[in-house]
């Protein structure tokens, strides 16, 4: 018994199992969770995680909100009563482990003869005077100047150390409150990777809850267009929710959160998984219609014999293509990879299964006018067009492509990859505002930290510190540098007066810097260096504030703080948020590379089998390639960067564009074979299965469109260039590819003995 | 010593309400019972953090009241780059106090400034408030009843601040005592902070009775049960009354 038999006769078993499996894929989609947390996008094992580790473990788990007041003077009263009601009642809520504000960093200074520790704002000032005279006050305070309070005095800032174990909805909806209950005038921006995951967290929920029900939606509306009856709508849509639900249910199954770029997997489902519906229910269409002595079954029979094999070939490449996100170094990337290429396979075999058990069971549908005689559609118009140009002018296509694949591909050098979360969120969400602000006013939002090990007391190793600090503070991007150096330097200061020699430096002995230290314990609190240093000074931080909106900064600066202290005997480790985002931009670029040639080679070798012709190999890869260097050029030509989401797209267009050039090659050999010549063949191809190919792209491509509504603009970037990517595949398939043909007339177009 | 002196008598506790003439009563009680107007003593402190790790001071102290001011010095004996490192600290009946640091290594004497009583001692869970005399009017007083402890029966009595400012000053909102029956010693102070929520808590042990018929706690240990961070004040040597004449509390003597 054949397969298409056997199909037919237990077609019962062949509903019942999918449905079965796509009911139970539902159980484990209640346990799924978003996790918005993009430092859980990079395995635990990477040295930029383990410093930032080490660093935790003995200074604390450092993830704080920052809270931007702006009005036109700070120092107005009512601003400032508002900023010390709000830092007192946060530092007395149990779910911060500490505040920073003008009411609690200090001013450490000397006063005729008398060390002076107070918070840099001690009173709120009463006369004009007395706000000029902390105006001048806070300009000398280095703990404080351009860190809670800007250069202008128009923001000033609480920054928030959250507790460990609170979600950041909790934490948010605690500040929220707050801001609520001590209101004021000053409009209040908020910043910090809580704050960024919580947004970004809606954002996505929302995504999800709006964008899936309209893709669906927009998916009916093209295929009742395009097909004019339920079935038409109903079987591809089936293998749309089929493999959406498993691709989805895997992820929870598999025990891993839904990433940010996870809501690409249900409209990548939607946009792929319904394409071997459509060849199915084109066939169905065609055959129904053109021979009304057919019955159901007849018609299952021949669908199974003519499309079994092509949907097998053009499903597996899309798979082997996706599958090239494995090679991703981002874990969200590995697992989209994964759920999707399973999502797809399983769409690949239910067409094959499930579509026409379904349909054996059907009546037969009425004949539905195929619009193949429409010869004034956009699509037969395109297609004539584009099959008179490529065989009457192939060398002028061939040189036109040529010239943009090399203008578009300049764009490449110009490329640049992105390590601001911030720029996921919509244009003029808050967070854009306030890391703005952050930049331009405060010093910026990166942050380093270098670990130092040994005796902290030893005046040598501070006075190596306090050099590093002065030779970094003279970047123009680094706005503050502070150590225990920085403490003992200001103390030196309230201690001495000016002009003595001990004024504003390290001393040269190690009892002095112990007994500053001891001095400052007197009036300061213990807490005050709980930053900087260990409990018994074995270990401590010197902490780097600078702006870098790019990775070329951000390495220069870097490579300067490494240059500095890498000699350093004391020198441990340099960790923080920012190397962690640094490694996950690396990560994005080497990812990138590692997928697309992954994807790209086993295209290469697919094809080549496929067609036993290297040759085909290397013309079926050739629109890939002009796609992706296309592609690439745009990005950098119009400063669309690299992200964790613009990342994904070459796997994700080479597995979905090679599909037309194997649809293409598939049925202009058998044109050559009927013994057509070349041109005849091209223009064969291009009205029949061109037209196939044509409806093919469309339909994924309004898959995509839909995410041109996100709230999260790197999924929009995402959708735009991968719309462009398809187009350009689509565009190379009817018109490059036929053109290469004619002109290269490559040998296993010709050869009879094929397994085709 | 007049850490300890202070932290005793931070414990006189005068009451209100129904049970208030007991309380005050009990409350001056415990403060007479370990009243010195003058003392010597070495101890050692240790300062312990949440994970084990230890930083350990040896200090000399002496105290002696000269007319109305209580004159305190304290020394450090250990460790080596912080010995010779002296404080000196004047306390008023009714203005603020005066503190001046002496730093051996830099020779050099500095008065200290700082608007926060509520802060750290020394680095300790001590705090500077803990340090200093309470004025007995900024706390409302209550005795809650009788407990065990150590198969002591104590009274229990709870001192409230009166106001926010007084709150901010001492860095706790309330504090309750376990004053033991028979000697009026106290044996546990419990530490409330601003949200009515236990933070701190103080043990006092091993109290031997002195010369003049009064007593002092050898052992005082204070925990604060949110950080986990706790420090053991130890003395080593104790006598009462200080040979150390007004010269010795001067601020030019403390380089000698």
């Amino acid at each position: 018994m054949t397969p298409r038999n056997n199909i037919i006769r237990h077609r019962l078993w062949y509903i019942i199992v999918p449905a079965v499996i796509t009911l139970a894929m539902l159980i484990p989609l209640r346990k799924a969770r978003i996790n918005p947390d993009l430092n859980a996008y990079l395995s635990d094992d990477i040295p930029a995680k383990i410093n930032l580790d080490t660093i935790e473990k003995s200074f604390g788990k450092t993830d704080p909100v920052m809270l931007i007041f702006e009005a036109p003077d700070i120092l107005s009263g009512k601003s400032l009563e508002r900023i010390r009601d709000l830092s007192k009642a946060f530092g007395n809520m149990k779910e911060f482990d500490y505040v920073i504000s003008l009411f609690d960093v200090k001013d450490i200074r000397g006063e005729s003869g008398m060390m002076i520790v107070e918070p840099a704002v001690e009173r709120i000032p009463g006369t004009e005077a007395e706000k000029e005279e902390l105006r001048a006050r806070l300009r000398n305070n280095e703990m404080a100047f351009k860190i809670v309070v800007s250069e202008n005095f128009r923001h000033s800032l609480i920054l928030l150390n959250p507790e460990e174990g609170l979600t950041d909805a909790e934490i948010l909806e605690t500040i929220r409150e707050q801001l609520e209950m001590i209101p004021g005038d000053e409009k209040v921006y908020i910043n910090g990777m809580p704050y960024f995951r919580y947004e970004i967290q809606k954002i996505a929920i929302r995504d999800l809850l709006i964008l899936l029900p309209l893709a669906l939606l927009i998916m009916i509306v093209f295929l009742y267009i395009s097909f004019g009856e339920k079935r038409g709508v109903l079987l591809p849509l089936s293998m749309v929710s089929m493999s959406a639900v498993i691709a989805m249910g895997l992820m929870p199954m598999l025990g891993w959160d839904f990433s940010i770029v996870a809501i690409l997997v249900p409209i990548l489902m939607i946009a792929v998984a319904n394409n071997y519906g459509i060849h199915i229910i084109s066939l169905y269409q065609e055959l129904n219609g053109r021979d009304s002595g057919h019955t159901m079954k007849s018609i299952v029979d021949q669908i199974l014999k003519r499309l079994s094999r092509p949907i097998i070939l053009t499903g597996l490449t899309t798979i082997i293509g996706i599958l090239g996100l494995v090679t991703h170094i981002m874990l969200p990337a590995k697992q989209m990879g994964i759920v999707s290429a399973i999502g797809i396979a399983f769409a690949l075999v239910f067409s094959l299964t499930f579509i026409p058990a379904v349909m054996s069971g059907m009546q037969k549908g009425k004949p539905v006018s195929i619009r193949k005689t429409d010869k004034a559609g956009f699509i037969s118009r395109m297609l004539r067009w584009s099959g008179q140009t490529t065989t009457r002018k192939t060398r002028l296509v061939i040189l036109v492509f040529a010239v943009f694949f090399v203008f578009a591909g300049a764009g490449i050098s110009r490329l640049k990859v992105s390590i601001n979360f911030e720029n996921m969120m919509p244009r003029k969400h808050d967070l854009r505002k306030s890391a703005r602000i952050a930049d331009d006013h405060f010093g910026g939002t990166r942050y380093i930290s270098l670990l130092f090990e040994g005796d902290i007391k030893d005046p040598d190793l501070l006075q190596r510190m306090y050099s590093y600090e002065r030779e970094l503070e003279k970047e123009p991007e680094v706005s503050d540098v502070t150590s225990l150096a920085t403490v003992i330097r200001l103390i030196s200061r309230a201690m001495n007066d000016p002009g003595d020699p001990m004024y504003d430096t390290i001393p040269d002995s190690r009892a002095a810097v112990a007994q500053y230290l001891e001095f400052y314990m007197f009036s300061g609190d213990p807490d005050d260096f709980e930053q900087l240093v260990d409990f018994d000074y074995t270990k401590a931080l010197m902490n780097i504030q600078f702006t870098a909106r790019d990775i070329r900064t951000f390495n220069r600066i870097t490579g300067r703080i490494s240059d500095l202290v890498t000699a350093d005997p004391g020198f441990r480790i340099q960790a923080g948020n920012s190397l962690v985002e640094k490694q996950m931009s690396e990560a994005i670029i080497t990812g990138q590379m590692n997928s697309l040639v992954f994807a790209f080679a086993a295209i290469l070798i697919l094809l080549a089998v496929i067609f036993r012709s290297f040759a085909a190999g290397l013309l079926g890869s050739l629109p890939l390639l002009f796609t992706l260097v296309c592609n690439f050029g745009l990005m950098g030509w119009m400063g669309i960067r690299l992200d964790i989401g613009t990342s994904l797209l070459s796997s994700i267009a080479i597995g979905i564009g090679v599909d037309y050039t194997i649809h293409f090659f598939w049925r202009l050999k058998l044109e050559i074979q009927q013994g057509k010549s070349a041109e005849e063949a091209v223009v064969a191809t291009l009205s029949t299965t061109g037209r196939g190919i044509t409806i093919n792209a469309f339909s994924v491509i309004v898959g995509f469109a839909v995410l041109f509504l996100s709230g999260i603009t790197i999924l929009k970037a995402f959708a735009f260039l991968i719309i462009f990517s398809l187009l350009l595949c689509l565009l190379c398939a009817l018109t490059l590819v036929p053109a290469l043909c004619m002109v290269l007339k490559p040998k296993f177009l010709y050869r009879k003995n094929n397994s085709m | 010593m007049k850490i300890i002196l202070s932290l005793l008598t931070s414990m006189v506790l005068f009451t209100q309400g129904i049970h208030s003439q007991d309380a005050r009563q009990i409350a001056e009680n415990a403060s007479d019972a370990v009243e010195f107007s003058a003392m010597e003593m070495s101890a050692t402190l240790r300062i312990i953090d949440n994970r084990g790790n230890e930083r350990i001071r040896r200090i000399a102290n002496a105290s002696r009241k000269f007319n109305e001011t209580t004159k305190t010095l304290i020394r450090f004996l250990s460790p080596a780059d912080v010995k010779g490192t002296s404080m000196l600290i004047y306390e008023y009946e009714e203005n603020p106090s005066d503190m001046w640091i002496y730093m051996p290594a830099l020779r050099r004497t500095r008065r200290i400034i700082s608007s926060e009583k509520g802060n750290s001692f020394m680095g300790s869970e001590f705090s500077n408030a803990d340090m200093a005399r309470p004025v007995i009017e900024d706390f409302t007083y209550r005795l809650l009843g009788t407990e065990t402890i150590d198969g002591e029966t104590c009274w229990k009595i709870e001192s409230s601040c009166i106001s926010d400012e007084v709150q901010d000053e001492n860095g706790f909102s309330k504090k309750v005592a376990w004053i033991e029956q028979t000697d009026c010693l106290t044996l546990k102070v419990e530490y409330y902070d601003r949200d009515g929520e236990l933070f701190k808590v103080m043990q006092l042990n091993d109290y031997r009775k002195q010369s003049n018929g009064k007593y002092f706690a050898f052992h005082m240990e204070m925990s604060n049960v949110e950080s986990g961070r706790k420090s053991i004040l130890a003395v080593d040597q104790f006598q009462t009354g200080s040979g150390l004449d007004e010269n010795s509390f001067a601020v030019a003597s403390l380089d000698q």
